[in-house]
């Protein structure tokens, strides 16, 4: 039940197949092989090693709203895609591409983001 | 609630990400600035710049590869136009250019930022300050195990598993030695006469060798990075290692403080170190295990390595599929 709930949150709006690198650990809790894009506004944003992370609020079509977590690189990797801790703020309407939790938990590892102005970075 | 520690792919996640069909985001410079743009001979200008998605960013002439973000101060002796180059799609690249224009005739010193093939402490042993990038160590032809010593093998996955969640590296304990050259982090080296400092990025360690001469402790206490000490044979810095604990791995072994490292840096031409180790645990080895040689890349784009705090530790158990 709570993976239906996951996935009618997802919007359909990229369609996107990336194949992100994970410098920690496997992705093994993901499901990297069927990507999702989840878009929200961004509650939270933890600049933190060894993986950074964006907790968003993510509203599904009954205007319910759920807090995603969504994982991404370490600062290393984030860095060097052009990051830095200012790169999203609270407020920010984002879309996150990537993996979502295997066990339907609101959950996801992103490789791609769309920022509130439109520019894609890798995540 | 359970903790799962999930199986690290570090060395095997760069070689990953080319191809497979990646819908790569667009690369594109957000800034380039110089402050100030007009000086008078002599004075510095501080280029500062920003990149998203960058694809291999140079800045020329004099300065070479960078960060994706970052900035640099230059003295420029006359008028000069530094621009910041990329790749971008299709094989195009995107530049940006900024001119600082020096007032008067030249006379001051060119910038100091022209890299030294062979630099030179001042006591004439190799300058091997800077930062490097990691090796992909591979233990080559297996080690010849001690009888009974099988034990000391890590099998990771199904049920043999039993050192599956230790020394995989996603725990952010220390690597030790040589897999802490495992990892796609860099490592700083910061070298004095008598010192040689290793910063590694990955998980925060450092190692403290020492090139005055000294002995090994008799007994020394163990530690994750083990004792090291330093000495030249040549232009090659050799560093012998003991005192380890018995926690982290050799690639693919547990070892026992027994464990005896040898290690051999020389700096090849493009300024990277051939790096060879030699591994020893009359516990576990029948003869001393020679690992093939690896090159550590020089990486003069990042003039030092970063902070790395494990701070968020995510119960990843709960995200995998219900059974």
């Amino acid at each position: 039940m709570m993976r239906q709930f996951a996935s009618g949150l997802i919007a359909l709006g990229l369609v996107l197949t990336p194949v992100p690198s994970f410098a920690h650990h496997s992705t093994a809790m993901y499901n990297m092989a069927n990507p999702v894009t989840v878009t929200g506004v961004v509650k939270r944003f933890e600049w933190t090693n060894p993986h950074a992370f964006i907790y968003l609020e993510v509203k599904d079509e009954n205007g319910k709203t759920t807090e995603w977590s969504v994982e991404m690189m370490s600062l290393n990797h984030l860095k060097s895609y052009g990051w830095t801790h200012a790169t999203v703020k609270p407020g920010d309407v984002i879309s996150c591409t990537g993996g979502a939790a295997k066990s339907g938990d609101p959950a996801m590892i992103s490789s791609l983001m769309k920022l509130a102005d439109g520019r894609m970075i890798k995540s | 609630m359970t903790r799962v520690n999930v199986p690290v792919v570090m060395a095997l996640s760069v070689s990953l990400a080319a191809g497979q069909g990646r819908v790569a985001p667009p690369a594109r410079i957000v800034s380039f600035t110089a402050q100030p743009s007009s000086i008078q001979p002599g004075e510095a200008v501080q280029l500062s710049w920003a990149t998203e998605n960058p694809n291999a960013p140079t800045i020329d002439p004099d300065i070479g590869r960078v960060t994706a973000r970052g900035s640099r101060q230059v003295k420029p002796a006359a008028t000069i136009t530094y621009t910041l180059t990329m790749g971008g799609p299709n094989n195009t690249s995107i530049t940006r250019s900024v001119t600082v224009t020096v007032a008067g005739a030249a006379g001051a010193p060119a910038a100091a930022h022209t890299v030294k093939s062979d630099p030179r402490m001042p006591d004439g042993k190799p300058d091997l300050n800077g930062v490097y990038g990691f090796a992909g160590i591979r233990g080559g032809t297996p080690p010849t195990l001690k009888p009974g010593a099988e034990k000391f093998k890590i099998v990771r996955g199904g049920p043999g598993d039993v050192r599956g969640t230790t020394t995989l590296g996603t725990d952010c304990v220390p690597l030790g030695v040589p897999q802490s050259f495992n990892t796609p982090y860099p490592f700083q080296i910061v070298q004095t006469p008598k010192m040689l400092v290793m910063i590694f990025e990955y998980p925060n360690t450092f190692r403290m060798i020492p090139l005055d001469g000294r002995p090994h402790s008799a007994d020394p206490d163990p530690t994750w990075m083990g004792e090291s000490v330093g000495r030249w044979d040549g232009d090659t810095l050799v560093v012998d290692s003991i005192g380890f604990n018995d926690k982290t791995e050799v690639t693919g072994y547990m070892h026992t403080e027994a464990l005896h490292v040898v290690e051999r840096y020389h700096r090849n031409e493009n300024g990277g170190l051939q790096y060879d180790v030699t591994i020893e645990d009359p516990n576990v080895f029948a003869s001393p295990w020679v690992m093939p040689s690896r090159v550590l890349p020089f990486r003069p784009e990042l003039e030092h390595v970063d902070e790395f705090v494990c701070e968020n530790h995510v119960d990843y158990g709960k995200l995998f599929e219900k059974r």
